[in-house]
């Protein structure tokens, strides 16, 4: 998914690859790098599910795979991985979601002992990243140490992530896709976190998403978008954009859209229908000495 | 050489039927299939395999590691199709060596061998681009609804594609089942094909989505010592080590789908079991990316925003 560019359009915007067979690149004082490894063993599964204190994880949660943006004279880093996500699935901890079999349901014969699970098996999650400051390879939690002088944090601003800038095509020298986790719903729909990432001469720019679609039920589309324009003012300034869209079938239906379930498996596009419900833009400011 | 031979040549080449000769090949599986058992017996030396969705290339791999059919006599757990690039000629070659070799070759279904489910998940889809019409979806899924239910190996190990049902103490319960059709949405047939063991439950659980039962150790105990079964042999759930004992060995799920979507890194297995019922697992990787042919298409760079 990562592509190969020009060697000469890289070097003109003053950037390099990562060594090693890694995937990113540095650019204008940033490391950006995505990793890539296989869905949990059943050992790190388990694991897991003792450190997350739940006894249910997505089907396919891929552990090792993480977009890292460390800009590197402050030691800020963001990064995108799927632990701290389902962390914030926990606790987030939604009623669980009925499918449209569970109204026949209701009327079967019950076995004599049947426990009814209740946890938030579309693993929905208001994740919207993770910071930290690394100073001499120790890392310091950015909520953890609100008070001291590492701090770095998102503040809520009127500034307006620049989709204009954004439309124009500058050569992209760095792309990237990774999944975080995936549960196909016991095909009752999909359930899906991933973070795209792109790095243009002028900016990089990434779009985490959960796509959420219980087929026949619901459709939830929660997207955080960050943006970071090189060089730009003395502080360097992360802008971030989330926004949380959310639609029933039944109200799309009565809408006149379409009832073919197919229709609706391609966020991107139908994410328009869907109803904004939060919408939030913060700025991190990060500090030049930590 | 007979036109089934040749079809099955072209098949393994990953080359698909023309619609006329999936027409004839699914009337001629109908006449096999509707004799079938809704518990179909099964004798050793036997090899378990567990889902495939549509990796044709991976699939070749199982041969290669398991044995050609009808050298090894197979028993497919179902779930042949959806999500992998290759439902169509996955399912088509199974199909032809089960007319061929009806006896060294048993399928049973999986809950994605329904109309509905693989209109969501991509058969479909696959069929109306391979050969520009419904025709072959509806061949094929009106012989999935002449599949057998389960089978039972040398009496001693059940084998499904989910689980058990609440509904199903005995063996003979379930061949009371009317199969021929569409997989319902719930009742003992659907359970069959969709029900989970469960470990956070010791008796019966109903998933938090408020459709499908999970099962715990006591009801697969109770089942086995009614059944006089050894253990319970089923598919349906992906596990990252291509097979997995529960419950004191009572229930084994297989998953024969190396690196699945293209993308899970898991390895595949199948469970081999000779005249005695002696066990083992041969573990497998996906096939390598240049013998897997075309496909495995790379999403190019894109201005997303």
């Amino acid at each position: 998914m990562e592509t190969v560019v020009d060697k000469v359009i890289l070097k003109s915007a003053g950037a390099e690859l990562l060594p090693d067979g890694r995937r990113g690149l540095r650019i204008h004082g940033w490391e950006i790098e995505t990793l890539r490894g296989t869905i949990l063993t059943s050992l790190a599964h388990e694991e897991w599910e003792e450190r997350l204190k739940t006894s249910h994880l997505p089907e396919m949660v891929f552990g090792e795979n993480a977009l890292v943006l460390k800009h590197l004279s402050s030691g800020a880093k963001i990064h995108f991985n799927a632990f701290d996500a389902l962390a914030g699935w926990k606790e987030e901890g939604l009623p669980p979601v009925e499918v449209p079999a569970a109204a026949q349901w209701k009327f079967r014969s019950k076995p004599l002992q049947q426990v009814i699970l209740d946890y938030d098996y579309t693993f929905t999650t208001p994740y919207r990243g993770s910071e930290v400051i690394e100073k001499d390879k120790e890392a310091v939690e950015v909520k953890a140490n609100l008070e001291g002088e590492a701090s770095i944090q998102w503040e809520n601003c009127e500034e307006q992530i620049d989709l204009a800038a954004l439309s124009l095509k500058e050569p992209i020298l760095f792309y990237d896709e990774v999944v975080l986790y995936e549960d196909e719903l016991a095909d009752n729909g999909i359930s899906l976190l991933t973070v795209k990432v792109r790095v243009m001469p002028s900016s990089w720019f990434l779009l985490l998403r959960f796509w959420l679609r219980v087929d026949g039920v619901l459709m939830r589309l929660r997207e955080t978008r960050m943006h970071y324009v090189f060089g730009k003012g003395e502080t360097p300034t992360v802008l971030r954009e989330s926004c949380w869209r959310e639609a029933t079938f039944q109200s799309l239906f009565a809408k006149g859209y379409p009832v073919d379930i197919a229709v609706y498996s391609d966020p991107s596009t139908i994410s328009q229908r869907l109803p904004v419900i939060k919408k939030t833009t913060q700025k991190l400011k990060i500090p030049h000495k930590v | 050489m007979s036109d089934l031979d040749r079809q099955i040549e072209q098949l393994k080449r990953c080359e698909p039927l023309s619609e006329s000769e999936v027409k004839a090949l699914c009337l001629k599986a109908m006449e096999i299939l509707v004799e079938e058992s809704n518990v179909q017996r099964v004798d050793a030396p036997v090899t378990l395999c567990g889902d495939i969705h549509g990796q044709f290339y991976d699939m070749m791999e199982l041969f290669k590691v398991g044995g050609d059919c009808p050298k090894t006599n197979y028993l497919f757990l179902g779930d042949f199709v959806d999500r992998g690039y290759y439902s169509v000629e996955t399912f088509l070659l199974l199909l032809a060596l089960k007319v061929r070799y009806p006896d060294r070759i048993t399928l049973i279904r999986g809950n994605h061998e329904s109309r509905q489910i693989t209109q969501v998940y991509g058969f479909y889809d696959e069929c109306v681009r391979k050969y520009g019409s419904v025709n072959v979806w509806r061949y094929c899924t009106d012989i999935f609804d002449y599949m057998s239910l389960s089978a039972v190996v040398e009496n001693k190990i059940f084998c499904v594609h989910g689980g058990l049902s609440p509904a199903i103490m005995t063996l003979d319960q379930i061949r009371t089942i009317d199969r021929k059709q569409e997989v319902p949405h719930d009742g003992a047939m659907c359970d069959l094909l969709w029900s989970d063991p469960e470990d956070i439950v010791d008796g019966w659980g109903l998933s938090p989505r408020g459709a499908g039962f999970l099962f715990g150790g006591s009801v697969v105990t109770s089942f086995n010592h009614t059944n006089n079964i050894d253990y319970i042999g089923r598919a349906h759930q992906l596990v990252m080590e291509g097979y997995k004992w529960m419950f004191d060995s009572q229930i084994v799920t297989v998953w024969s789908a190396p690196n699945y979507c293209y993308r899970c890194g898991n390895v595949a297995s199948i469970l081999e079991l000779d005249e005695n019922l002696n066990k083992e697992f041969r573990v497998f990787d996906a096939a390598q990316q240049d013998s897997r042919g075309p496909p495995a298409k790379k999403p190019a760079p894109d201005y997303f925003l």
